[in-house]
């Protein structure tokens, strides 16, 4: 057997014996919600064997997981959306009010978005991308104008009618952040070459977005280490039952 | 010393791994947590609510960012209902219907809140930011019944609301898209309603510029921010529990930044250096 | 049949544009708004069966053509194929009444212990990638990547405990970082991408993009 067999094999009769033993002690419970935490817990070491290098026991864990939620989204779809806004409506409508045939339309739009499966008809399916993506972009523009553009413009160009009597270095914050919007803007503008006056005040927009991406990356950090930080606080509470600090 | 521009990955997994480990095996020295102002005003504005307002929660977010959000709903959704005040629930993405219901009920059974009179989970529809858009438009339209099937019309939490703006206040919990920007376009732009957010520390760059306009009233960043919400309600939990950790595994990723850097330079030919 | 194929979408695509854009600015058409939104969200909710069918799909030509990997095509399956049975019996109540939730096996059980847990445990392994990759090539090797170093070690440590116990300042200084600069860029890159957006949704609507219907020869 070759090393990695030996890990492997390793790896499943510790898992098994330390289930045995918190099954044995009580630790987990011996129902569905036990067995439940033993599969969340196998799986997590499985995708975790990633680090050692890909392996079987990593692929099997991925594609049981895809496998899963596609499910999962599917009978949300159903549950929440095509039975309660399509099929209700049309064939259990309430005591007292008939179908509501209207939604026949959005119904049959959708329908013409399965013809991509079928290559014949699969020009039916562009009538529904065209009205979806058509009725998406008419809603987005005037609501993208009046929330990201005129209402970010205006605290922007505020710093002009502070009231300077409020004195400290808070009072530079304004400015600051005016410099750095147009500079930022005039960086992204690549119409005119950046040189001279346009190139000087590029290079600061340059230096404001290194700022901005320097705090993005430290907050990543921080984002990606908070979430190992979920499973080790699962494993270590969830599945082994112990209680930090352990020591 | 150039060995060690190139030691195996593994080592540095190591190195993470013990990072986050060691403070759940060994007591640490308690860390103060600052509260930070944004995180403050979505506090303050919850606490000022009276018993009786209603709250509607969006829990957009799925188990990829669950230990960031989920700590952060719980906090929010514990300060609700023991002020009383009444939780509607609601999620654009589809992998936070499981997440929500168990958030909301979990909360609910602390503080011995009822169902369908004290909080309500609506579910989930697809459409993303147009969903927020019917939200507004007309609720009990969209959302006929909640996940359960019970009529929205009916329900006692539900009965007088019917649009966004009869909301007292609306938090977004983020991760991703459909989140905090669509609600801000599709909803708070039109129906000026009072509007904070929780995103993913990756996320929370990106949402100053509304912080500053007013077009959010404040923002909880991660899991950092879920513990400073922890530590304003008095209750600390799994966010607070996570803060050694974190400072922990932050000075071990500063420590290999600056020492692969040094590592760098002293190991650097003088040729290279030129323009 | 070039009219239905290329000429109708258009026009479609005009007419529905035009309808989101005026009931904006035209309260007595809310109505007009309300359906059309309504449509909307139910052709989304079929467009996620198109997209479970092409990862099925997928994982189907592979097991018939039994290509390198094949068997974890069929692992994928049999997790499908268990969650959409418990999700069909529905604990029960079956397909045509609201998801009920029991204490036993059933869809939710699988959603907390394989999706919940899968999930979260794809994205923590990012935490190692990213130490990896910082070690590696986190470079300083300029003005502006010192900027960018700097800012990151101000912003990792103010935004923890470790940042206050060592000095008052740090969380001070990393707060004015997200609270000045860091806004001021976000702001300028939040322009520019909503006039971009802007601009191609009226592409869009008029007709000039048209890559949202596919192939041409379709």
């Amino acid at each position: 057997m070759s090393r990695d067999g030996i890990f492997f094999v390793g790896f499943l009769v510790a898992f098994a014996a330390v289930n045995a033993f918190l099954l044995s002690t009580g630790a987990l419970a011996a129902s569905w919600i036990g067995f439940g935490t033993i599969l969340a817990a196998g799986l997590t070491l499985a995708l975790y064997s990633f680090l050692y290098k890909d392996n079987p026991v990593f692929k099997a864990a991925e594609h049981l997981y895809v496998g899963v939620v596609a499910a999962y989204e599917l009978s949300l779809v159903w549950y929440q959306n095509i039975l309660v806004d399509v099929f209700n409506p049309l064939f259990r409508p309430p005591e007292g009010a008939g179908p509501k045939w209207l939604v026949l339309v959005p119904a049959f739009l959708g329908l013409f978005l399965m013809t991509r499966i079928f290559g014949r008809w699969i020009w039916l399916s562009r009538i529904s991308f065209a009205f979806f993506v058509g009725l998406g972009a008419g809603l987005a523009i005037p609501r993208r104008i009046a929330s990201f553009v005129l209402q970010q413009i205006e605290p922007s160009i505020r710093p002009l009618s502070i009231d300077i009597a409020s004195l400290g270095w808070g009072v530079l914050n304004p400015p600051i952040i005016l410099l750095g919007v147009v500079s930022v803007l005039v960086y992204f503008y690549f119409s005119v070459e950046h040189t001279g006056v346009v190139g000087g005040i590029s290079k600061v927009g340059i230096y404001f977005l290194m700022v901005s991406f320097g705090a993005s990356f430290g907050y990543t950090v921080m984002a990606r280490i908070s979430l190992l930080i979920g499973r080790v606080n699962f494993l270590l509470e969830d599945w082994l039952n112990l209680s930090p600090p352990i020591f | 010393m150039e060995r060690l521009l190139n030691i195996d990955r593994r080592i540095v997994y190591l190195a993470i791994f013990l990072g986050v480990c060691l403070p759940y095996l060994f007591s640490f020295v308690e860390l103060p947590v600052t509260i930070t102002a944004d995180v403050r005003r979505i506090y303050d504005k919850i606490d000022s609510l009276e018993e009786g307002a209603t709250v509607m929660v969006s829990f957009d977010y799925g188990p990829s960012s669950k230990p960031e959000l989920q700590p952060m709903a719980l906090a929010i959704l514990r300060h609700c209902f023991s002020k009383n005040v009444k939780v509607v629930g609601v999620t654009l993405v589809t992998e936070g219907v499981g997440l929500a219901n168990s958030a909301m009920e979990t909360a609910a059974a602390e503080f011995d809140r009822e169902y369908g009179r004290d909080y309500s989970f609506l579910g989930f529809k697809a459409g993303g930011a147009i969903l927020v858009l019917n939200l507004g438009q007309d609720l009990q339209g969209t959302f006929k019944a909640d996940l359960k099937g019970t009529s929205t019309s009916e329900m006692e939490v539900t009965r007088n609301i019917h649009s966004l703006k009869d909301f007292d206040y609306v938090i977004d919990l983020a991760a991703g898209f459909p989140g905090i920007e669509e609600w801000i376009a599709y909803g708070q732009e039109r129906y000026r309603f009072t509007f904070g957010a929780g995103c993913t520390a990756v996320m929370a760059p990106d949402f100053y510029p509304f912080l500053q306009s007013g077009q959010l009233n404040g923002l909880i960043g991660g899991l950092a921010g879920a513990a400073e919400y922890e530590t304003l309600i008095g209750r600390k939990a799994k966010a607070m529990g996570g803060m050694q950790a974190q400072s922990v595994a932050h000075l071990i990723i500063i420590a290999f930044i600056l020492l692969g850097n040094a590592v760098y330079f002293l190991t650097r030919s003088p040729r290279k250096t030129s323009p | 049949m070039p009219f239905f194929q290329r000429t109708l979408p258009l026009i479609v695509a005009f007419l529905a544009g035009i309808i989101g854009i005026f009931t904006y600015y035209i309260p007595v058409a809310h109505t007009v708004e309300v359906e059309t939104s309504t449509w909307y969200r139910i052709i989304a909710a079929f467009a996620m069966f198109l997209g479970i069918h092409s990862l099925l799909h997928m994982h189907w030509y592979r097991i018939r053509r039994q290509q390198a990997g094949w068997g974890y095509s069929l692992i994928t399956y049999a997790g499908f194929t268990v969650a959409i049975i418990l999700a069909i019996y529905n604990n029960g109540q079956g397909f045509l009444s609201p998801m009920a939730t029991g204490t036993g096996l059933d869809l939710n059980w699988m959603y907390v212990n394989i999706h919940v847990a899968g999930g979260a445990t794809m994205f923590s392994l990012l935490a190692f990638f990213i130490a990896s990759a910082a070690y590696r090539t986190f470079r300083a090797r300029s003005t502006e990547a010192v900027i960018l170093l700097l800012a990151a070690i101000f912003v990792m440590l103010g935004r923890v405990p470790i940042g206050a116990y060592l000095s008052d300042f740090v969380p001070e200084f990393a707060q004015w970082l997200m609270d000045v600069p860091n806004l001021a860029a976000r702001r300028g890159i939040l322009l520019g991408v909503s006039l971009g957006a802007i601009a191609t949704a009226l592409r869009i609507i008029f007709g000039i993009e048209r890559s949202y219907l596919g192939e041409e020869g379709n």
